[in-house]
């Protein structure tokens, strides 16, 4: 083979490949797992990856309950029952000290990526937007701004609405403040994603640890 | 009772039942070689004909340097970009060999908001009067294209939709730009590189990155009887212009996949050859162990050419068997061989890369069978000259 032909062959198989290597990944996997663990967990020293989908453990059931503590039908032609999810199981030595994950999430321009890293109570050590596509999306990405999400859990937000964006009574929810009042839009995006994530975790990793508070407040806030 | 031929055959054959199915399995391992082997360059040539075919177009002509086009795109963010003149679409689509031409113009814009160091989001401009014939297999899952060549609209691949979770109707910002452009389809999934890019009008993208009369790629459709070596020729002529013909690229990379395959055909061949003289042993040795018993019905009347048959069915029960146990093996594993070949590959194309046909398994079962019989004719042969006499006698000495 000469050298022209190898050229062409290059080109040929690297423009065939190349948008599909960028847009490859679907779903909501961290773009680099060691390095992305042990930025979140710098003294973990190992994780373990589960694939759970809500369709395989409850179907249309499990797909209503999780709508029912979300506060919302899921939407659109990508919010389904079949969606994966990836969790991914922190360690140190043999034990487990926390929790990763990641969910998808429709914002006004395209899509936002909302990754929480959780104790293993389910309260939140830190907030970051893998992937956003805004016109506020500087502002949002500030550290400030993933910073008042520490400390919350999901039975913060049960009280916070996803359809009015309001919290019935104001809580620690109603705190965490826009940073770009002219993106409301995806600042709700934001919060909705957040909950959504909450409310998976809690029933694929946490045993339904805080669905007895959910119950407890009257199954809407 | 009256007993067949085929039955002594398959008596004789169970007497020594370990030995039988040794060989046997000998064969299979063979067999199952050659149909895996040959499933393998059926499906590979498909399903490299089918992206191929799935691109539209069998000639692509992108400026000068461009082989690392790509490699610019990744490394530079598309600072780097060769460009050809839009004037060159017109003589080319002038050239009588030309079924149709499409326009192309790619452009990368970085979005400092994609993972933890940014990323890039390429788009690929096209033009709504052309591409949509040439890729007349796209099928939309919601909308369909663009409603004006420069308006600022965009169609999304499946995945690329589903990444920025876009549906018809809602707005999607380009990023660097800060621009923002309507989503007015979304593709159904092709299993292609469609599925991840976002087409905007040509003339959107001319104008969103200030690009004008200039392109990065025309994808051209030669007509079906065109001699497209000489048309290629042609194309070379035009200035500053490099011409990738996906006809030849094909043909490399089935040369290269070609080298691979001699090389585990002479292999498949060693194991075949193993295969036939494990046959010929096992039959030679079964035909030495029954010397007596050959003398004894050649004396009750049986005929050298009974005894020839006899050991030569026995032969064939066993390279059939052999051929059809490996063919079952090549079809249960295909899967696996299909995941085996994906990783050792550095191209892949989509699709099933191994296709294991009736008329394959057939042929393996024919070409096994006819390896049998050739083997066979030996010990057969050996059989079928034993003295009654001498054979009943030397059984006694001993």
């Amino acid at each position: 083979m000469d050298i022209a032909t190898s050229r062409k062959t290059i080109a040929f198989l690297t423009l065939l490949s190349l948008t599909a290597a960028l847009y490859a990944a679907v779903g909501c996997d961290l773009n680099d797992p060691d390095r992305d663990v042990k930025r979140l967990f710098p003294e973990s020293t190992g994780f373990k990856t589960r694939y759970v989908s809500i369709d395989r453990k409850g179907g249309e059931a499990l797909l209503r309950e999780i709508e029912k503590r979300l506060g919302e039908p899921f939407q659109g032609l990508y919010e389904t029952a079949d969606v994966p999810y990836t969790m991914y199981e922190i360690t140190k030595g043999d034990v487990l000290i926390g929790y990763i994950h990641g969910v998808n999430q429709k914002g006004k321009y395209g899509g936002l990526q909302v990754f929480l890293a959780l104790d293993t109570q389910g309260t939140i050590r830190s907030f970051y937007f893998q992937k956003l596509t805004s016109k506020a999306a500087k502002a949002f990405r500030e550290p400030a701004f993933g910073k008042q999400f520490e400390g919350l859990s999901l039975e913060d937000f049960y009280a916070y609405d996803v359809v009015s964006g309001a919290e019935m009574p104001t809580g620690r929810v109603s705190r965490i403040l826009n940073p770009a009042p002219e993106a409301e839009s995806d600042f709700r995006a934001a919060l909705r994603a957040t909950k959504k994530n909450l409310v998976i975790v809690d029933e694929f990793l946490l045993g339904n640890r805080h669905l007895a508070h959910f119950k407890a407040k009257g199954e809407r806030p | 009772m009256k007993i067949s031929i085929l039955q002594v055959a398959y008596k004789n054959l169970l007497r020594k039942r370990t030995r039988s199915v040794l060989t046997v399995l000998g064969i299979a391992m063979a067999a199952w070689v050659l149909v895996s082997l040959f499933g393998f360059n059926k499906g590979y040539e498909t399903s490299l004909n089918r992206d191929i075919d799935n691109l539209g177009f069998q000639m692509l002509v992108i400026a000068k340097g461009c082989p690392y086009e790509a490699a610019t795109l990744m490394l530079k963010g598309g600072t780097g970009l060769k460009y050809l003149k839009e004037e060159i679409v017109d003589r080319i689509a002038r050239e009588p060999e030309v079924d149709g031409v499409t326009p192309m113009l790619m452009q990368v814009a970085f979005d400092p908001n994609k993972g933890e160091s940014g990323g890039l989001a390429v788009y690929q401009g096209v033009d709504p009067k052309t591409f949509p014939r040439m890729k007349s297999f796209l099928k939309f899952k919601n909308g369909g294209w663009f409603s004006d060549p420069g308006a600022a609209e965009a169609v999304f691949g499946y995945e690329a939709a589903e990444l920025e979770q876009r549906e018809v109707g809602d707005m999607y910002l380009i990023p660097e730009k800060d621009v923002e452009v309507k989503v007015v389809g979304v593709l159904e999934r092709t299993g292609t590189q469609d599925d991840g890019s976002i087409f905007l009008p040509i003339g959107a993208v001319q104008k969103i990155f200030g690009i004008k009369d200039e392109l990065t790629g025309i994808g051209i459709k030669v007509k079906k009887d065109a001699d497209i070596a000489k048309f290629e020729a042609k194309m070379f002529e035009l200035p500053d212009v490099q011409v990738v013909s996906l006809t030849q690229v094909k043909n490399t990379i089935m040369t290269l996949v070609a080298t691979a395959r001699v090389m585990v055909l002479s292999i498949a061949l060693i194991a075949i050859l193993i295969a036939m003289m494990g046959v010929v042993n096992t039959i030679l040795m079964s035909v030495m162990e029954r010397r007596q018993e050959i003398g004894i019905l050649k004396s009750m009347g049986a005929m050298a050419s009974d005894i020839f048959k006899l050991v030569w069915i026995e032969t064939l029960i066993l390279c059939a068997a052999g051929g059809l146990v490996g063919s079952l093996m090549a079809l249960v594993t295909a899967r696996i061989t299909d995941v085996l070949v994906r990783k050792l590959l550095p191209y892949a194309p989509s699709g099933g890369l191994v296709r294991i046909e009736p008329g394959l398994v057939l042929t393996t079962l024919g070409l096994v069978t006819l390896i049998g019989l050739l083997s066979g004719v030996y010990p057969a042969w050996k059989a079928g000259r034993v003295r009654p006499l001498e054979s009943i006698r030397s059984e006694e000495a001993s």
